[in-house]
């Protein structure tokens, strides 16, 4: 965890505030475009939230958050009751969303997703690239930087309010692009499917905000050895491993608990997971709070 | 006399004008601090409170209490009359829902921890399953199962003075937990169940480890 203090809170858009946090004490960690944080907000709750100032800029991190009509207590909390001065613990940034080399990129961003693309896009400009944004949103005062975005790149952004004009031609857009131009896209689920539908796998990379619906076979219950620690934990069928993991008495972070945000991962040393997560675990990892077990016994490096 | 025996003669009852000659009325700014509404000092609170007292009764006034709490905010403000409180696994809602089935009056006290003042709201109060009010209530991916939308008709601070003499946020007031007796104790005896407490004990820490 990082103490930082929140600096600037200020709306940017019809629902939407960017804060600032300044590092409580001296630079904070460096993060690459795409990167995102947990921050723990005052009510308990930790959500993540793409950075999307300048990665230079070390003193500060930079976030901005919508006002979820059907806020769980996150985007509600920033919204109504954040103040200025308050201090506030983030997490070391986070990135399964990284930017790869490429010749030429075409960035999708819905709505509040446009801000892992900010720092990407001037990354793939400031690389030489050739870089392209369609931006949607419902209504031009809805979506936040669109009008930095245009005094910066000029035509190379198109803002594309979908209230008056329907949803972007992924089709169209697919079908002009350059055989090794990579594609990033970042916004709501129909967004993400739509993109999924267009583009070709290898060259499309997605960010979630919130896990794909999605249907398991039932849990079942498994055990899990922990090699440092020679424990047994038993995981019940309604129990999460993270869970189980946590009254065993092993500090594991956690933030979103759903297998989106990746901070409760854990190295697997043996046994067969059952990945459950929207992020794709890398070998030999796996995120405890939503994954579980194909075999009744797991070992981990715990 | 043993200690576990009932007493047969009650404490003398007083009539409400003996109660009023001894304590006097209510004054002024404790009438005027009543609200019809939460203002952005009750929201305040209401987000940052994750416990509450629930107060219902049944048709023939017969009264119920009990216990809610979650992370902070759990109770969500609909709007400046209106507040949900989610339905979890384990909280025994059912006395509530029946009670308010025949009688929809409900009072609740907000607390947070620090704070010697209480919020007091009171109103009228249903059970809802509107999918847009338990979407908002998911954690950990699971949804409440039903909550209670509850009309605000009168809403208020009330002082700090109960909280003060009970000394309820003193750290040195938890020793008091060490002479009470463990939840394993009170359910081996209570039950007359052939189980070392201990055990019980354990039984029933492991049950609380699921919480959603």
């Amino acid at each position: 965890m990082q103490r930082t203090v929140l600096e600037r809170i200020e709306p940017v858009a019809d629902g939407v505030v960017s804060l600032v946090l300044r590092g409580a004490a001296g630079p904070l960690a460096p993060w690459e475009p795409g990167a995102h944080i947990d921050l723990a907000l005052p009510n308990w709750l930790t959500r993540q939230y793409s950075l999307c100032g300048d990665p230079a800029d070390r003193d500060g991190y930079r976030v901005a958050v919508r006002h979820d009509r059907l806020s769980r207590g996150g985007s509600e909390y920033v919204h109504r009751f954040l103040r200025t001065g308050r201090p506030l613990d983030v997490s070391l940034p986070r990135n399964h969303f990284p930017l790869r080399p490429a010749p030429e990129y075409l960035f999708l961003a819905g709505g509040i997703g446009i801000t892992p693309i900010l720092p990407m896009l001037a990354a793939a400009t400031a690389a030489g690239s050739t870089a392209t944004l369609v931006y949607a949103g419902r209504s031009a005062t809805t979506m936040p930087f669109a009008d930095d975005l245009r005094a910066r790149y000029g035509d190379r952004v198109t803002v594309h309010p979908t209230g008056e004009r329907g949803r972007p031609d992924l089709g169209a857009l697919a079908a002009a692009l350059g055989p090794r131009a990579l594609v990033y896209c970042c916004g709501p689920a129909p967004m993400l499917d739509a993109a999924a539908a267009a583009f070709p796998s290898p060259r499309l990379h997605l960010e979630r905000f919130r896990p794909a619906a999605r249907t398991f076979a039932a849990n079942r219950p498994f055990q899990v050895r922990c090699v440092r620690s020679g424990q047994d934990v038993d995981v019940g069928a309604e129990e999460s491993l993270l869970n189980a993991l946590q009254h065993a008495g092993h500090q594991i972070p956690s933030g979103c608990r759903e297998g989106v945000c990746g901070s409760c991962e854990i190295a697997v040393v043996d046994g067969e997971p059952e990945h459950r997560d929207d992020i794709g675990a890398p070998p030999g990892r796996m995120y405890s709070c939503v994954s579980r077990a194909r075999s009744s016994r797991l070992a981990v490096d715990l | 006399m043993s200690s576990t025996s009932i007493r047969r003669t009650r404490p003398r009852r007083v009539s409400l004008d003996e109660v009023r000659a001894r304590i006097g009325e209510p004054d002024a700014m404790v009438r005027a601090k009543k609200r019809d509404h939460l203002d952005h000092h009750s929201r305040r609170f209401i987000a940052h409170a994750p416990f509450l007292a629930m107060a219902t009764s049944d048709a023939h006034g017969r009264p119920d209490c009990t216990p809610r709490g979650d992370y902070p905010g759990f109770v969500k403000v609909l709007d400046e009359r209106t507040v949900a409180i989610p339905d979890r696994p384990g909280n025994n809602i059912a006395d509530s829902f029946r009670n308010l089935a025949e009688n929809d009056g409900i009072g609740l006290m907000f607390v947070v921890p620090g704070v010697r003042e209480v919020l007091r709201v009171n109103g009228r109060g249903y059970p809802t399953d509107e999918p847009d009010v338990l979407a908002r209530m998911q954690i950990e991916g699971r949804d409440a199962q039903l909550a209670i939308v509850m009309e605000v008709a009168e809403a208020y601070f009330h002082c700090g003075r109960a909280l003060i003499r009970s000394r309820l946020w003193d750290p040195a007031s938890q020793a008091l937990a060490g002479e009470v007796p463990s939840i394993g104790q009170i359910a081996v005896d209570q039950m007359e169940l052939d189980m070392d407490p201990a055990d019980a004990e354990k039984i029933l820490e492991a049950d609380y480890r699921q919480l959603y």
